[in-house]
Parts: structure tokens; sequence; C-alpha cells
């Protein structure tokens, strides 16, 4: 029973709940823009001021996905990148810096998020109302009854108290797994947003990697592992496989060397 | 294969086995579903086959979950794996 009701008690619920319940304008805000703003750009491309119109929505994209962000981790918990991370330099001139911006596995990760985020905030809403609608709606029945109001579902008519009563039960049973759902959905929309949110791209972990090695003059996996949690966070974005790939790519492209020190290696910047 | 290479590898072990039992679980949640839909169409007074559309419409999902379950493999994962191949054959 604690299990089922202890939910009711925690913030986190609510903040779920209101994340659920609040994402559908948002949704509908981000949708909208980022639709207008794709179109018009891509339709414009013929002339040039297709190209701004396009930077500027790459742009927007990148605010909305830093609020979805902040919102994801501080109402769903969600396993997100703890800062902004220091991103390859890509150079002053305007060119590169869009090639970067649009190139970037993480900007269409984002975009593409934006873009769910609609469908995903109408499922959303619709679970959240619905729930709220059956918890609700079983107990305020016999109030509906004794005001007079007759409730019609297909041929039946409900209009004394003791049919009124039928009701009660299930909203029981909705308001002892209610909290549970909640959080079970949340947990669908956080795993979404870290997909999608909590990307870190092999150019940023190569980056981040190679600073550590340079401000520890060389260091093992683990430390390097280690180092990387401390400035990242935990999360998919992090696991020994891509601390491990990272160090190989830098090792083979000559970033980084290698030796000994027992049966560890360790990595120094080349 | 130093330490952090086998930390490395039973994390990716707990990752694949992690999706085997989704992928198994959502097997198990759609055959649940389209055995019950099949009877009430069995047992309804309708001939036309209703129940092949939600049977197809979840059955390519649940095909491509396989395919992510089974046969998919993160970039990282083909890297180490082709590292260790190459580190093994100079031994």
């Amino acid at each position: 029973m604690t299990w089922l009701l202890g939910p009711y008690t925690e913030a986190r619920t609510y903040r779920v709940a209101a994340y659920l319940l609040l994402g559908l304008g948002l949704g509908i805000f981000e949708f909208t823009i980022l639709v207008t703003g794709f179109s018009l750009g891509l339709g414009l491309l013929v002339t040039i001021v297709g190209v701004p119109v396009l930077v500027a929505t790459f742009l927007v994209a990148r605010a909305l996905a830093t609020i979805e962000r902040r919102l994801a981790r501080s109402w769903l918990d969600a396993p997100l990148p703890r800062r902004r991370l220091a991103r390859p330099e890509p150079g002053g001139v305007f060119w590169a810096r869009l090639r970067s911006l649009t190139t970037a596995p993480r900007t269409w990760a984002e975009v593409a998020f934006l873009m769910l985020r609609l469908p995903m905030a109408v499922l959303d809403f619709a679970f959240i109302t619905a729930l709220i609608g059956a918890i609700l709606g079983g107990f305020a029945q016999p109030i509906v009854v004794a005001a007079g109001v007759d409730t019609q579902i297909g041929s039946w008519t409900i209009d004394t108290f003791a049919e009124s009563l039928i009701f009660i039960p299930i909203s029981i049973i909705f308001l002892l797994v209610g909290a549970r759902l909640v959080l079970g959905w949340g947990g669908l929309s956080r795993r979404l947003a870290a997909h999608f949110l909590g990307r870190v791209d092999v150019a940023e972990l190569k980056q981040e990697v190679l600073d550590i090695l340079a401000r520890s003059e060389g260091a093992d996996a683990f430390r390097v592992l280690d180092e990387l949690g401390l400035r990242l966070g935990h999360g998919s974005f992090l696991t020994p496989t891509r601390v491990e790939a990272t160090l190989l790519a830098l090792q083979s492209s000559g970033h980084v060397t290698v030796r000994r020190d027992g049966s560890r290696p360790i990595f120094t910047p080349a | 294969m130093d330490e952090f290479g086998e930390l490395a590898l039973r994390e990716r072990e707990a990752r694949r086995i992690a999706r085997r039992q989704w992928f198994w679980l959502h097997l198990a949640v759609f055959a649940t579903l389209q055995v019950f839909l099949f009877v009430v169409w069995a047992l309804g007074s309708e001939s036309y086959p209703w129940f092949i559309f939600p049977l197809f419409g979840w059955g390519i999902p649940i095909a491509a979950h396989a395919v992510y379950a089974f046969v998919v493999q993160d970039a990282e994962e083909i890297m180490v794996q082709r590292a260790m191949r190459q580190g093994g054959e100079q031994e």
C-alpha cells in the first residue's frame, strides 16, 4: 500500500504531473515556431533571405531545447549533461560556424525532440486529464446526481443516488494506482528527453577528454571516467564504452599517446 | 584486456541484456493483446477479419524493436570491438 500511496506525499509526483499537463502549450508553441521557420526558410532558399531565416530557426531551436533541457532536468529528474559542453571551436568565419551548427548531430536530435514534443504532449495531456477525470469522476457522481443532473452512459441514465455510488470503487482503484501511473508515464517522457536532449556528441566528448588529460598531464581511463562524471553528471551519455571508444579514437588520430603503468594504460596528450 | 576494458565489456553486456528483456516484455504484451483481439473476433458474429489491422499496425514496430534489440549496435560498440579484434590479431 505504501508503494501505491507513497508517491502522493512526494513533490516529484506533482512535478511530473505538471510537466505532463503543461507540456501541451509548450509543444504547440515549439511546433508552430519550427514548422513556420523551416518551411519559410526552405521556401525562400532560392533567394538569399532563406539563409538568415534558417539560421534564426536553428538558433531558436537551440534556445528552446535549452529550456526543454532545464524543464526535463528539474521536473522529470532526467539524467542530462550537467553543463553546457565546451564545443570545439569551429573558427570565426560565419559559414564555418553555420556548418558546425547544422552538421552537429546534437542540433538534429534537438530539432527531432522539439518536433516530437507536440504529439507526445497531446498524449501526455490526454493521459493526465483522463486519469484526473477517472479519479474525480466517481467521487463527483453522487454530487452531480444530488444537484439534479442526470448522466447518460449509452442507454443507461444515472439518476438515483444508489446508481451514482457504482463508480466510486472504480475511482478508488484509479486513486490507488494514479500516482504510480503518473510516475510511470513520466518515466517515458524522461527517457525520451534523455535520449534526444542528453546527447553528447563524439567531438564534444573528445574535447572534454583532451581537456582532462591536458590538465592532469596524463590519466588512466578510470580517472577520465570519474572526471567526466564530475563535469557532466551521469547518464547514458557517459558510459565506460563511450569513454573507451573516445580514448581509442584520440589514440588512433594521434592526439593521445599511451604508456603502461603496471597493467593500466596511462593516456597523455601528444 | 585491461581492467577498464572489462568494465566496459560488462556494461555493454548489461545494456544488451536490458534491451532484449524490454523486447521480450513488449512481445509478451503484443501477443497477449493480439490473442485477446482474435478471441473477440472469433466469438463475435462479424466475418471481416478486423483483428489483422492491429496485428500488422503493431507488428511493424515489434519487428523494428526486434532489429534494435538483436541486430543494431552503437557506433562506439562497433569501434571498441574492432579495436579489440585488431589487438587480438596483433598479439
